[in-house]
Order: C-alpha cells, then structure tokens, then sequence
C-alpha cells in the first residue's frame, strides 16, 4: 500500500516536472519570435479593411445605437491611450511597430480610427467604403511599390488602384458617374496619401480628402436634382 | 530539502518574468488576429453572397462578393510577407 502510494506520488512529481519544463521551454520558443515591424504595419493596415463588417450588422433600433456608440467608445479609448503615451505615463517601447517620428505626436492608427468612424458615421457607405479600402490597401501598396518603382511609378500604381476601389463600389452607378466619382474619389486619395502635413497624417486624409470631394459632388448634383448615388453594395445580414 | 523549494521558486520567478514579459509584447497578442480576422469576415461576405444572391438568384449580392475577394486577395498579398518576416528571425535566433 505505502509502496505504491509512493510510486504514485514520484510519477506524479515526475509528471509535474516533465509539465513545467515543457511550459518553460514553449515560454522560451514564444520569447525568441519576432515579428518585423515593417511587415505588421502593412498587415495592419490591410486588417483595416474588415472594419467594412460594420456595414453587415443588422440594421434595427438597437443595433443601429450600438453602431453609433461602440465606435465613438473606441476611439475615445484610444485617444485617452496616446494621450497617456505623450504625456509619458505609458512607455512608448510597448508600442510596437511606432514609426520614430511618432514618438512625440499622436500615432497614426489614432488618425486611421478617427477617419473611419467620421466615414462610418456622417458618410454614406457608398462614399464610405473606397475611402476605407484606399487607406487599407493603396497605402500598403504606394509604400511597397515606391521601393522597386520610384515616387511617380507608385503613385501611379496608386492611382490606379484606388480608381479599382471606386469602381467596384460605383459599378451600379450610371457610366458617366461612375467614371467621374472614380477620377475624383481616386485623385483624393492620391492627393491625401502623397502631401504630407505636419498636424495631420495621411492615414486621415487619404479617408477624408475623397470622401468630402465625393460628398460636396452628391450634394451639388441633389441640387441639380440628379441623386448620383447607387443602390447600397454591403447589405445588411 | 530546502535547495529543492529554493530551485522551485527560482524558476517559478524565472517563468512568471517570462509570461509577463511576453504580455507586455502586444505584437505576439495582435498578429494572430491581424491574420485571422480578415479571412474570416471576408468568408462571410461570400457566404452571404452565395446564400442570399447566388442561391436566390439576386444580383444586388454581387458587391459583396467581389468585396470578399478583393479581402481575402488583399490581405494574402500583405499577410504572406509579414508571416515569413516572422519565421526567417525565428529561425535566424
């Protein structure tokens, strides 16, 4: 009896060993990976593209609130996050993947976030949408391309691309509107990747600069009498 | 006796500076999701096309598939990279 409850005791010591070394040597494998900050910040901004999921949520009474306030609760948790990181009370190392100029101003997925629920919120999805995926894929995209091409190969490669977007989005839109909302919705963004400003990043203003070009468009043609928008692309589930 | 629970604690302190370490490495915590989240809403997209368009027959579907495509296109051209970044330091350590 007291050999075999001793036998037991030992395997399961052993096995409690066997257990803790295992889970000290995956802690070590996951210490030792690292990721490359280049290639997370352009996964990031690709990952930005499922914020268009929005559009899919059911579109009842109490939804429809939680569509308006859960967006505005994370952008004010993420506003009071890079305040404390300028301010000093979080540590800008914890931050992966900051670019060194952000180091004394806001972030730039703090701009990417504002951006996309001014878009969600006061923007139709039809305007809404291109803007979203030019900032998630164009940028990546003018930022890749202008290593191998030069400035003025990517951001023609830009321009084309985001004129993809704008199609794809308007292609239910009569030929003449979707043509012209395309050159104007893709010389936006364009305009709003490539001149940078000092207050602002681009991130913002590759969203907003087609979006309130598109905007001042739909309301000037409403004024006209001509509704250029066509029927909605993401309906909702 | 007592250089076995001094050895216990050693490296229940080693381990517990580990798992913090490693909490505080948000990265690790976001590239999953990075990878994961967009191929699943963009399967979603074309769900919903294939069982409200496609099956029905309704064309007003047809956005959402090409916007899940153009998803799942997407973040596979950015996501291959950025995984095998992660495996070449691996392997270089």
């Amino acid at each position: 009896m007291l050999l075999s409850e001793m036998a037991t005791k030992d395997v399961f010591k052993n096995t409690k060993q066997r257990m803790s070394k295992y889970q000290d040597e995956f802690f070590e494998q996951l210490t030792a990976i690292e990721v490359d900050a280049h290639w997370f910040r352009r996964a990031f901004h690709t990952f930005a593209a499922s914020f268009l999921f929005y559009y899919l949520l059911p579109d009842e009474e109490w939804m429809n609130a939680i569509k308006i306030v859960v967006p505005i609760i994370i952008v004010f948790c993420m506003t009071l996050i890079e305040y404390r990181r300028l301010r000093g009370a979080l540590d800008h190392q914890r931050f992966f993947g900051l670019r060194s100029y952000e180091k004394k101003q806001p972030a730039s997925y703090l701009y990417f976030g504002i951006a996309v629920v001014l878009l969600f919120l006061l923007f139709p999805q039809q305007i809404a949408i291109p803007c979203i995926l030019c900032a998630s894929f164009t940028d990546p995209i003018i930022g890749e391309t202008r290593h191998y091409f030069g400035k003025t190969r990517a951001y023609t490669i830009g321009f084309i691309v985001s004129l993809f977007f704008f199609f794809i989005t308007w292609y239910r839109a009569d030929w003449w509107i979707l043509i012209l909302v395309s050159v104007i919705g893709a010389a936006g963004a364009l305009i709003g990747e490539a001149k940078k400003l000092r207050l602002i990043d681009d991130d913002f203003m590759i969203q907003m600069l087609p979006a309130l070009l598109l905007l001042l468009f739909w309301q000037g043609s409403l004024a006209f009498g001509i509704n250029i928008l066509p029927p909605k692309i993401i309906l909702p589930i | 006796m007592n250089t076995d629970v001094k050895k216990t604690k050693n490296s229940n302190n080693r381990r517990m500076a580990t798992i913090q370490r490693l909490l505080l490495r948000l990265e690790l915590w976001f590239a999953p999701l990075l990878l994961l989240i967009p191929i699943i809403v963009s399967v979603v997209f074309i769900l919903e096309w294939y069982t409200k368009g496609f099956i029905n027959g309704l064309s007003e579907y047809d956005g959402e598939l090409l916007l899940g495509l153009l998803l799942l296109a997407g973040n596979l051209v950015f996501d291959i990279p950025f995984v095998r970044s992660i495996r070449t330091l691996k392997k270089k350590q």
